[in-house]
């Protein structure tokens, strides 16, 4: 046992306020919401979230007022429309935004598991951006007089994603049936200087050893392993369950006013004291509504 | 057959800008009028050149040649990860595709769009804080930089055509004739633009947005008030081509017979 399987309390209270926090994920899928939702819930403050295509880990975070800045390509909620925390966060100047098209923003996960300086490319030339991120600069190529963008490495203090399965020795899977947009989780796992990955459940070591292929991050690539089923509740999570949009739908509902979302936050997030009564409140209607009939895939 | 609807013009105006092979990427975007801008009107307009015989290999973000008449109900990920397909790549590759200057035409909207061509999804409003905050960037910027002929997919309305965008975050013509050679962008930048009211193009010289047909029932006067810099204007507006009875009948029985591309589905 290498003490790698912690409760998702003790893995989020590693977490320092100001620390530099990436969020797997992408528009509704497999944020790690159990994560966010225990962040939300001890308070953290002032955080640095980067995401590479961002939804409602992100607004809930800004709306609980746990971030200072946001550095991703989108934050939305999908079919519902605009962050209504993010925007109002925005339009009133509590947090700061550095933007990223999607390639930059995965240029930076993909740098910092790579262990290079900088990714180059023609990427967000001509565009506006560069001037709101200091992680976005010029360089002159070596071998011509082309000038190309730098898109320098992030490799955050904590990384967190969600994932399907790992050991007891924290090797993470994902199922062969995976949404391939959420492989962006894969340099953003790889790229934290410490990684936390929650999963749907704990498996054996000779489960993982049938299939190592699946493995997107061996052990020595991950620090906390926290077991957290439905752990991406109310995003969906590939072959397992999809997103319960009328959850969704209330919450895009109570983040209408500040007043609203308080409420919301005091009902769903302080009123649970952990994931597990989280799912309680929930119920298993709801729950078993959004599991796929299918199986997994 | 009942009149065609303005996405049904939309469409089909928008494939007849075709050629014989094309590499075209659709965002798998959510939800109600920006569905049917994104992914809607470019799917029904592949199609129908594809049944023209226009070889159009179709990149739906990380899947390549999906079973366009299998689509799924939802976009969640149980539904979507069903869908039958040619292809399923990682999301590096996907956006790989642009950067290695594959795509031949892509399909991108916004909140602002000024008479070059550069979009906003980012803000409204110049101050030190919008005044509306929107989305983001998202993969507009790279389209727009990297695509080697963009489509702008937009609602014609005042404050989307702007004299000035508040933020340029995917770049069309800058600020005119020459401007992205200077810059070294990749792409060739936005081709054309299609509205619910017109077709819009690039004078050559100039690069600036030039309205070259109004589709039926829209007038040249209501196009120019609809629009808040100043057009320039074909000496001989044409009027859009209509769908074709058989375009209507390919559209409505084989492309889209359940309604779902072209109306709205999601709350």
């Amino acid at each position: 046992m290498s003490g790698k399987i912690v409760s998702l309390r003790e893995a989020i209270s590693t977490i320092a306020d100001g620390e530099t926090v990436a969020l797997g994920g992408h528009t509704l899928r497999r944020h790690p919401m159990a994560a966010v939702v225990e962040i939300v819930r001890q308070r953290k403050r002032d955080l640095h979230l980067l995401g590479w295509n961002s939804g409602i880990d992100v607004d809930l975070l800004v709306g609980a007022g746990c971030a200072r800045i946001v550095e991703t390509s989108y934050v939305g909620i999908s079919g519902f429309g605009l962050a209504r925390n993010y925007r109002r966060a925005a339009e009133t100047g509590t947090i700061e935004i550095r933007e990223h098209s999607e390639i930059s923003a995965l240029d930076m996960f993909r740098a910092g598991s790579m262990g290079v300086p900088f990714m180059v490319s023609s990427v967000l030339m001509g565009t506006d951006v560069p001037a709101t991120n200091p992680r976005i600069s010029t360089v002159a190529s070596p071998f011509s007089n082309q000038e190309y963008t730098a898109v320098a490495a992030a490799q955050p203090d904590v990384a967190i994603i969600h994932a399907h399965s790992a050991d007891l020795h924290g090797n993470v899977q994902l199922d062969a049936a995976h949404w391939p947009d959420n492989d962006a989780d894969i340099f953003i796992g790889w790229a934290g200087q410490r990684t936390i990955v929650t999963v749907e459940q704990l498996v054996s070591d000779e489960q993982i050893r049938l299939s190592p292929e699946r493995t997107i991050l061996p052990r020595d690539a991950v620090t906390y392993v926290v077991e957290a089923p439905y752990g991406a509740f109310p995003c969906s999570c590939d072959s397992r369950y999809t997103y319960d949009l009328a959850w969704i739908g209330d919450y895009y509902d109570a983040s209408a006013t500040p007043e609203s979302f308080a409420e919301f936050l005091a009902t769903w997030i302080f009123g649970t004291p952990d994931h597990e009564s989280f799912l309680e409140l929930v119920g298993l209607e709801r729950l078993l509504g959004v599991a796929t009939r299918g199986g997994v895939l | 057959m009942r009149d065609a609807s303005v996405y049904e013009v939309m469409a089909v105006a928008l494939s007849r800008q075709f050629g014989e092979k094309e590499h075209g990427f659709i965002g798998l975007g959510t939800g109600d009028r920006a569905f049917i801008l994104a992914v809607g009107i470019p799917t029904v307009a592949a199609e129908l050149a594809i049944s023209r015989g226009a070889d159009f290999s179709l990149q739906y973000g990380t899947l390549f040649d999906p079973d366009v008449g299998g689509m799924p109900e939802t976009l969640g990920d149980p539904d979507l990860l069903r869908w039958r397909c040619a292809a399923r790549v990682p999301v590096e590759r996907c956006l790989d595709v642009f950067r290695r200057g594959l795509m031949t035409c892509s399909f991108i909207s916004g909140a602002q769009i000024d008479r070059f061509g550069n979009l906003n999804s980012v803000r409204i409003g110049r101050g030190s804080r919008p005044d509306v905050r929107l989305t983001g960037p998202i993969a507009q910027a790279d389209h727009a930089v990297f695509a080697q002929r963009t489509f702008v997919i937009l609602p014609h309305e005042r404050r989307v055509f702007v004299e000035r965008v508040d933020f340029v975050s995917a770049p069309g013509y800058g600020t005119g004739a020459g401007w992205r050679e200077k810059l070294g962008l990749p792409g060739g930048g936005p081709a054309k633009v299609i509205t619910d009211k017109a077709v819009l193009g690039f004078d050559p010289a100039s690069k600036q947005m030039t309205l070259e047909s109004v589709h039926p029932g829209t007038t040249v006067a209501e196009v120019l008030d609809a629009t808040g810099f100043d057009l320039l204007v074909l000496d001989e507006v044409q009027e859009t081509e209509p769908p074709s009875e058989d375009e209507l009948a390919l559209i409505r029985e084989r492309i889209d017979p359940a309604g779902k591309l072209l109306q709205v589905r999601i709350r």
